[in-house]
């Protein structure tokens, strides 16, 4: 079967994976056979239980880790037989990453720490300023741009988190369990971003969550069980 | 510089300032080594210029231009002619060689018999010319009675205090030498002595003997000849180009076989073994030395890299390769330690420079005079400076720092990015 061209492709699309951890107890499947597929400009949430395995699938998606079995294709490009090198380079053009500890780099400046996919990109640095300056401005990050991560509370660094993962302009970005350590108010506020950023800039968000704020945000739930899917429901807002 | 380079740079200085203390311990480490270095290569370098500035001042110089076969036969036949002599002294006073040579002497050097009422020794004989020879060699500076040969000089011995013990000389002595002529026959000459040196080798002051040139000339019917002529250059890194340049001044269709130039590595095997078998020893302990600050270094940095086995996992997360996380280890390693080498040899150089005066004196553990292969140790130790010792030292630090930082960048290679997002610290 062709495979539809980068620009036409879903911006995820998954046949029959399989994730299968080899344990001293014997193998463990984490992801059993999933296939699905995601559209661009979707705002999608995995849910599941923990264990369920979205997290292992989150990070098939993104190229952490390997699939054991199946594809997985990311704007039309197959992962599957990619070496470590190309994932780096498909992470870098095509995902972002928003992770539940934010992961900032703690020597580098929030305004640092949100340009550095654009300095590994080669962007030239007034442009880089110019798309940084424009994403604190709408996400409520400006005066903060000195300030080192230690300086900042968790939902301002989970803010400059989604700010690195959406300037470098990838087709796709990846939350797992973003909201998990944010109070109420922080999670509110940060979803309200991430649904301004995913309808202004058409960006992909796919989520890992077990958070019932998030899972009510999403447009498109898709609830994992024992690493199978359960159910795929698309809601409408 | 690219931006991606500009970016992995700014992170790993700005990971080593962040983690002050743990970077001051591994730069510690390296200063103390390039403190070391370029304390003990200076003075290692000075105590061999010293050892080798005192054997060529007693007798072959840095250098010397003789009979080809002279080397081996040391016999009087295989000397150089007047006229050779004369083209060696007019090629040392070229443009060329005038810039590089300190000192010239020409000197004819037989070995003969010594005899005086209590008996008789082997001797090596030295036909000097006095004034020049004052000006090359240092024993006249080590006159024990009496004094060193002059010009008006003509039956006139100087004879180490050795020898003067073992034939009963004192000042005004006589003394027979003997030995074989310009033309091949026996000859003896009549001698009285002037001067007794101690050089403080045995094998000297028990066999040389210092005569006028003019007598030797005469006692053996040798005219103007020679059977070397002794070159003095500023220091003994300065031998091989003088070599080469004399050698090159020398060519000629005329020249080519009548005289070789010989360095003094070549003329005095003995000691140029014992100044590579001295530096072999200063490496091999260097060597240990690195090796163990290297351990220490391979440590911090592997210590290092587990403790950031996460921030590595999200720099690979956000599109570095595992490649370029291990350059950034290796950038970490570099720039700690050509900081800490810079500071280390600068710390030496100043340590060192301490000493450049007056030297270092270690008579507390040479008490006695020590001699070997025809070197009197000096207790005080010069340091001798070279660029080349400090660039060496500098790259040799940077390849320390780069070997020992190359198993933790590969373990940084070596992270599961997935496994690394669960890593607490």
């Amino acid at each position: 079967m062709m495979e539809p061209s980068e620009k036409e492709a879903p911006a995820v699309h998954t046949r029959d994976v399989w994730k299968i951890f080899e344990q001293e107890a014997g193998e463990v499947p984490a992801v059993r056979g999933v296939s699905v597929s995601i559209a661009r400009g979707e705002f999608t949430a995995l849910a599941g239980p923990s264990g369920s395995g979205k997290t292992t699938l989150l990070n098939m998606i993104g190229g952490l880790t390997r699939a054991t079995r199946g594809q997985i294709f990311v704007s039309g490009r197959e992962l599957t037989g990619m070496s470590a090198v190309e994932l780096a380079r498909l992470r870098l053009q095509e995902v972002g990453f928003v992770f539940q500890a934010y992961n900032l780099l703690p020597v580098l400046s929030a305004m640092e720490n949100a340009e550095f996919p654009l300095l590994l990109q080669g962007v030239e640095e007034s442009e880089r300023r110019a798309r940084i300056s424009e994403l604190f401005a709408r996400t409520g990050l400006t005066g903060l741009e000195d300030r080192l991560p230690g300086k900042l509370s968790g939902g301002q660094q989970q803010r400059v988190a989604v700010v690195r993962a959406v300037a470098a302009r990838p087709a796709l970005v990846l939350a797992d369990e973003p909201t998990a350590n944010l109070d109420t108010a922080a999670s509110e506020s940060l979803l309200d971003m991430m649904e301004e950023l995913n309808r202004e800039l058409s960006t992909t968000f796919v989520f890992a969550t077990h958070d019932r704020r998030v899972m009510d945000r999403s447009r498109r739930l898709v609830r994992l069980v024992d690493g199978e899917i359960e159910s795929d429901d698309v809601r409408t807002p | 510089m690219s931006y991606r380079s500009r970016a992995m740079t700014r992170l790993a200085w700005r990971n080593i300032r962040r983690h002050v203390r743990r970077s001051l311990l591994t730069s510690l480490a390296m200063i103390l080594g390039g403190t070391l270095l370029m304390i003990s290569l200076p003075l290692g370098d000075g105590t061999h210029e010293a050892w080798i500035e005192s054997a060529v001042r007693m007798g072959a110089g840095h250098l010397s231009i003789e009979h080809p076969d002279f080397h081996a036969s040391r016999k009087i036949e295989d000397r150089l002619s007047g006229e050779l002599r004369a083209s060696v002294e007019a090629a040392l006073h070229t443009p060329e060689l005038r810039g590089r040579v300190r000192l010239s002497t020409p000197q004819v050097n037989i070995g003969g018999l010594a005899s005086s009422p209590s008996g008789a020794r082997p001797v090596q004989i030295l036909g000097v010319d006095p004034v020049g020879e004052a000006a090359f060699t240092i024993l006249d500076e080590k006159v024990t009675a009496g004094r060193y040969l002059s010009d008006e000089d003509r039956l006139a011995a100087y004879v180490g205090v050795g020898l003067s013990e073992r034939l009963g000389l004192e000042l005004g002595s006589r003394l027979v030498v003997t030995s074989q002529d310009g033309s091949g026959e026996i000859a003896g000459q009549l001698l009285r002595v002037v001067g007794i040196f101690r050089s403080g080798v045995p094998e000297i002051d028990e066999s040389l003997v210092h005569i006028p040139m003019a007598t030797a000339s005469e006692w053996l019917g040798i005219g103007e000849d020679v059977t070397r002529i002794s070159v003095l250059v500023d220091t003994s890194a300065d031998v091989d180009a003088t070599v080469r340049a004399l050698t090159a001044t020398l060519s000629g269709p005329s020249l080519d076989g009548s005289l070789t130039v010989m360095g003094w590595r070549e003329a005095m095997p003995a000691l140029d073994a014992a100044v590579r078998v001295d530096d072999f020893g200063n490496y091999l302990f260097q060597a240990i030395l690195f090796s163990i600050i290297a351990l220490g270094i391979v440590n911090t940095v592997l210590m290092s890299v587990l403790h950031r086995y996460r921030e590595f996992g999200v720099l690979q997360a956000l599109g570095l390769t595992p490649r370029q996380t291990g350059g950034l280890v290796l950038v970490e390693g570099l720039i700690l330690t050509a900081a800490s080498g810079v500071v280390g040899i600068a710390l030496g150089l100043l340590i060192t420079w301490t000493f450049w005066r007056d030297g270092l004196d270690i008579s507390a553990v040479f008490s006695e005079e020590f001699s070997f292969s025809g070197v009197v140790m000096d207790p005080v130790i010069v340091p001798s400076f070279r660029l080349a010792r400090v660039i060496q030292g500098l790259v040799f630090i940077l390849v320390i720092g780069t070997l020992a930082s190359l198993y933790p960048a590969y373990r940084a290679t070596r992270i599961d990015v997935a496994e690394a997002m669960k890593f607490e610290r």
